[in-house]
């Protein structure tokens, strides 16, 4: 037996195109896939859904989207796709690989918000956009696609930063969604600022011709001002992922 | 290389000479759970085994080595560096955790190229290398989450091996390894030593540590309990009873006659070895004295072997 002596190359974005890489190849096992497919069969029924109300097409998918894709199956399957990049991983002690390199931390955390980002867009988002053909609105397809990508893509980022913080990304990943984003969001403008459903529900909402009025939510960002808040959530939360994956305690399965 | 910091540590064994990775009064708790407390040691060239029973702190202090966790007090280098702060340190350090968790999809070439990727190490001959190293070159396009436990700690010292690591720390890496695997593997880690690198092994296979590692420490709830070879240690314990089983043609002849030497501090017969066993704090006198016995009782010895002198006797009196 012997050690063979490796050639190192420093060949610029060897390491993060390796962590995009393995984001997508390994992060993703069958289980994962049905788990983020699930909900994108949910887009889908609430597409359906959408056919059943009593008004015309694009409002009454508005007011199914508001509350059925943008404050639930997208939150959703953005937790499932956040958790499965980093959380999973560090919870069962298959993170280590990738830490005990020379890697710096910010291609660490950017890398792996890149691949869950690129399983969302290819996930969820399309979902989530089929959702309006299938109500019958196709004019409210392009608002869709912006407000899903924007706000799965800095969700991702938001649950990869529990992930950091916390060994129960998951369980924290809900808590945030449901009491944080819903309950404090829905009475506190300032909570819902900083939040993807709010967020994204405002890009929708500014978008399309025939938006209920219940629908507009004053006092925080629309439209294109609503992407670049979520822009900006998504890089304090990569921000604050790639400080405290600096000082993270890396603990085992067994642990 | 660094030598260890603090007073002259030279004639403590459980510094090394050349010490490339340092532990300096390191303390680590969980909550109420004290895993390592002051514990100070240092490594260097050569297989270091590091024992102790489970709970001990094995693990604990190799995860703080390598930097997956940080100290509460004291201060770990490797090589002068903080793991915890100098990520550079990860070029020259590899670490083959315990857990059975290995990346999922991907194959065992896939998985080791993965590493090589992250390290920055060219081509394909490195992976490829790293695995006919551990003999796992044939199963190289299998996936490593099908593997069985052997199978998959030989991958995770292939992925260790593609960095040409300086500095290799191996938590229970003979796990689930089949004998001939154990072989070659404990012959590698002999080799990497012998090379100059420091390998660090915990095992609790404790005859394959008395093969491949030349000097040892101990651990006991997280406190350094032992250090140097075996023989070392069993030499500084020779405050504590040994055991010699001792089978002869006359047992109880036999015992009568040594019953009432100074070197014999207890005797008992043990019925499944078909012998006595004394204990004595003197096991030079007794062995002077017993071949005397024997002929004056008229006793044949068959056999007079020391119980306690493997390292597993020496392990159990360590943990008593």
């Amino acid at each position: 037996m012997t050690v063979a002596t490796p050639v190192r190359a420093g060949r610029p974005g060897r390491r993060f195109f390796a962590i995009l890489r393995y984001t997508l190849q390994s992060c993703f096992p069958p289980r994962r896939w049905v788990a983020v497919l699930m909900p994108c069969a949910g887009a889908l029924l609430f597409g359906l859904l959408a056919l059943t109300v009593d008004d015309t097409a694009q409002r009454a998918f508005a007011n199914v989207a508001a509350e059925g894709i943008f404050g639930l199956v997208m939150p959703i399957a953005a937790l499932i796709i956040g958790d499965s990049v980093l959380g999973a991983g560090g919870r069962a002690g298959r993170f280590h690989f990738t830490w005990l390199s020379p890697t710096p931390i910010w291609q660490i955390v950017v890398g792996r918000w890149l691949g869950g980002s690129l399983v969302a867009l290819f996930t969820i988002v399309p979902a989530c956009t089929a959702a309006a053909y299938i109500a019958g609105s196709p004019e409210s397809a392009w608002p869709t696609l912006v407000a899903a990508a924007a706000g799965s893509v800095s969700y991702v980022a938001i649950f990869i930063a529990i992930g950091c913080l916390t060994r129960r990304a998951a369980v924290w990943s809900l808590a945030f969604v449901f009491f944080v984003e819903r309950l404090l969001g829905a009475a506190l403008t300032g909570v819902a600022q900083l939040s993807p459903t709010w967020e994204s529900r405002a890009i929708f909402v500014a978008w399309i011709d025939d938006a209920p009025s219940r629908l507009v939510r004053d006092g925080i960002p629309q439209g294109g001002a609503a992407i670049f808040r979520l822009a900006l959530v998504t890089i304090v939360a990569l921000a604050l992922a790639i400080w405290r994956m600096r000082h993270m305690r890396m603990v085992g399965a067994s642990d | 290389m660094v030598v260890a910091p603090g007073p002259s540590r030279t004639d403590d064994p459980a510094f090394a000479a050349d010490a490339s990775v340092v532990v300096n009064d390191v303390s680590v708790w969980f909550g109420q759970k004290v895993a390592l407390s002051d514990l100070s040691c240092s490594f260097g060239a050569g297989v270091t085994g590091l024992l102790g029973p489970n709970g001990a702190g094995k693990t604990t202090l190799m995860r703080a080595m390598t930097g997956l966790i940080p100290v509460n007090q004291g201060a770990v280098q490797i090589e002068g560096r903080d793991p915890r702060r100098d990520r550079s340190v990860h070029r020259r350090m590899a670490l083959v955790p315990e857990d059975e968790a290995v990346p999922s999809g991907l194959t065992a070439r896939q998985f080791v190229r993965y590493i090589a990727d992250l390290h920055g190490i060219a081509g394909r001959e490195a992976p490829d290398g790293a695995l006919h190293t551990v003999g796992m070159l044939d199963a190289a396009d299998r996936r490593v989450d099908t593997f069985s436990k052997g199978m998959r700690q030989r991958t995770k010292v292939a992925a260790a091996l593609v960095k040409n690591p300086y500095v290799l720390v191996l938590d229970e890496p003979l796990n689930g390894a089949d004998p001939v695997q154990r072989v070659n593997l404990i012959a590698l880690f002999k080799q990497l030593g012998a090379q100059g690198r420091t390998v660090i092994v915990s095992s609790h296979v404790l005859s394959e540590v008395e093969r491949m590692a030349e000097r040892l420490i101990v651990l006991m709830n997280g406190r350094l309990a032992a250090a140097g070879g075996h023989h070392a240690i069993r030499d500084a314990m020779d405050d504590r009873p040994r055991h010699v089983l001792v089978r002869s043609t006359d047992a109880r002849r036999l015992a009568s006659s040594l019953i009432e030497l100074e070197s014999v501090g207890g005797l008992t017969f043990d019925t499944v070895r078909a012998g006595i066993v004394i204990e004595t704090l003197q096991a030079r006198e007794l062995a002077t004295e017993l071949p005397r016995r024997a002929r004056d009782a008229s006793v044949r010895l068959l056999e007079v072997r020391a119980l306690d002198d493997s390292l597993e006797s020496l392990f159990r009196e360590l943990v008593r």
